[in-house]
């Protein structure tokens, strides 16, 4: 469904892409995880034709520099801070809807399916911020392009929002829509992703099924424990004994850290040494840490 | 290029024109300014050969030399700059709609609104005329008319090309306002200049005003409603026993026509095929 191949984009000295191929299957989702810098806006402009480059790029066999108006007619694009003319919420869709060749038919479901009916008739600049990211989503929407294309769409969200958000982009991810989307949050990436790649220094580094990410970035997730204090020695010594590498005191318990799928390993191996827990907390890898880890590692 | 693509630009330049609060402003002045010079030029008797439609069309020179080349020049230089600095810009260009089709779209939006706001200040001055029951050459008034649409397209493409050059509106203005200073004031400041300090001959100062399309525009209009060449002065004189009157206008007519393709081509050009939307 998009085919990119050996696309390289430089400004000026700075080599933002460099030499990326990669090959998305229809029905597909694939995140582009990296820090800032890495490319990953580059590359979804360069798909998007918005960008010179190097290299070619297809959407469903159509090369985006020889027909680039049958090509992004294929691709819905969510940017992460959507910019719309100061119109109607309605104006503006009706507006992209010309441009796509949509009727009002289609324009109205669309309002209704990202909860806007209510709001159609605000101006662009009174909406919040996950009402226009909402009807950036409608936009991208409008003429049910078979490729989805989202550059960060949820970092400017709240929490509500960006559920709210992301069920929209799974439901639409379920009923066969390819997507390609950059993000800053592991939750998305476990989320919509069938495929992560990682950027670094524009080339991508990592192709990696979500699940088989933290196993095999070796990403550990640390469990707090609340035990008694006088218990707090004794589990220490049983959490090494058992092979738990990452084992600490951190005032008022301990501190473990094990590998994806594991977690419960270390409540067996206490509780069946009659250690009583009273509660725990869990420290999931964020996005940073991915980060770090695989920059430490040169992945 | 796809029509209606181009026709949905138009329709979105023109509508957001309408709104701009300036442009309104601009409007009802210029219209206000048309009205008081009617006022005026019909307060004394024949003047220099000028009544009724040719003494308005002559009192609204002045008046079209100083508004129509700075808010043309203006509306255009902030036309594609202030899309690229909002944003707006690389989004529409994700959509299926090419840069030709946006950049014919904007100039013929904005080139309607502007001719609109023309039409309506010239259009109440005469029909303000004609209730006063004057009576005058309302031929050589539609032909100022004319040129003053023709001078709009003209600095309107200069904007354009001001614009496609510019990352910011704020700049484009900036460029824009010495552009159109150039042209209004230093540039018959330049031509006195340079003919005292060269000592030009006639034919040399005719070439020289040529380069400047108000300039064109002034001798234009001033030849389109004078019965007497002599009112342009020698260097008028020259020019019509050279050319014919009929001759210096259709030249005069090309140089405005040639002032609004050569800037408006060459943004076209730039905009379409020379620049990337980098950022």
């Amino acid at each position: 469904m998009i085919k990119v191949a050996d696309v390289t984009k430089k400004f000026g000295k700075v080599l933002a892409v460099d030499s990326v191929t990669l090959d998305v299957q229809q029905g597909e989702s694939i995140a582009l995880l990296g820090a800032n810098g890495a490319g990953k806006s580059t590359l979804i402009k360069c798909i998007l034709g918005l960008l010179d480059y190097r290299g070619e790029i297809e959407i469903q066999g159509h090369n985006i520099k020889e027909n680039p108006k049958f090509s992004k007619s294929l691709i819905g694009y969510v940017p992460q801070d959507p910019l719309f003319y100061d119109m109607k919420t309605v104006s503006i869709l009706e507006f992209f809807g010309s441009i796509r060749g949509v009727d009002d038919k289609r324009i109205n479901n669309l309002l209704n399916l990202v909860g806007l009916e209510d709001h159609k008739n605000k101006l662009s600049s009174e909406l919040s911020g996950g009402m226009r990211q909402r009807l950036s989503f409608a936009i991208g929407l409008l003429s049910d392009p078979p490729v989805l294309i989202l550059d960060e769409p949820t970092s400017n969200l709240d929490a509500n929002a960006r559920g709210d958000f992301l069920n929209l982009v799974k439901e639409h991810k379920d009923q066969g829509k390819t997507v390609l989307f950059s993000s800053h949050r592991l939750d998305e990436v476990y989320f919509i992703a069938d495929r992560v790649l990682f950027m670094k220094s524009g080339r991508v580094i990592l192709d990696e099924k979500p699940e088989n990410l933290a196993s095999s970035l070796g990403i550990k997730v640390k469990i707090n424990l609340r035990i008694p204090e006088s218990s707090i020695g004794d589990a220490i010594s049983i959490l090494n004994k058992e092979g738990f590498v990452s084992v600490g005191s951190n005032g008022s318990g301990l501190y473990v850290e094990v590998e994806e799928g594991n977690r419960a390993l270390p409540f067996e191996k206490l509780i069946k040494n009659n250690i009583p827990i009273e509660d725990f907390s869990l420290q999931e890898s964020s996005m940073e840490t991915v980060i770090n880890h695989i920059e430490a590692n040169g992945y | 290029m796809d029509t209606k693509n181009i026709l949905l630009i138009m329709k979105k330049e023109a509508g957001e024109s309408l709104k701009n609060r300036w442009f309104v402003l601009y409007t009802i002045c210029f219209s206000a300014l048309a009205l008081l010079v009617l006022l005026f030029s019909t307060m004394g008797g024949d003047i220099a050969g000028y009544s009724g439609f040719g003494r308005t069309a002559a009192s609204l020179i002045n008046l079209v030399l100083l508004f129509i080349p700075l808010i043309a020049i203006i509306t255009g230089g902030v036309s594609i700059s202030n899309e690229r600095e909002n944003g707006t810009l690389p989004y529409l260009l994700s959509h299926p709609i090419s840069k030709n089709e946006i950049f014919v779209g904007k100039f013929l939006g904005l080139l309607i609104t502007i001719w609109f706001s023309i039409l309506l200040g010239f259009g109440l001055a005469g029909v303000g005329v004609a209730i006063i029951g004057q009576q005058g050459d309302i031929s050589g008034y539609l032909l100022t008319v004319l040129l003053s649409a023709l001078l709009a397209a003209c600095f309107l493409s200069i904007g354009f090309l001001v614009s496609v050059y510019s990352g910011k509106a704020s700049k484009a203005i900036g460029i824009s306002v010495f552009l159109w200073l150039f042209f209004i004031i230093l540039g018959d400041l330049g031509i006195m200049g340079t003919t005292v300090a060269m000592d030009l001959g006639i034919k040399q100062v005719f070439a020289l005003a040529l380069l400047n399309p108000t300039e064109v525009f002034k001798v234009a209009s001033v030849l389109v409603l004078s019965p007497r060449f002599e009112i342009l002065g020698p260097v008028g004189v020259y020019a019509i026993r050279t050319f014919g009157q009929q001759g210096v206008f259709y030249l005069l007519f090309s140089i405005l026509i040639f002032w609004t393709l050569i800037p408006l081509g060459y943004g076209y050009l730039v905009f379409t095929r020379l620049r990337r939307e980098e950022k």
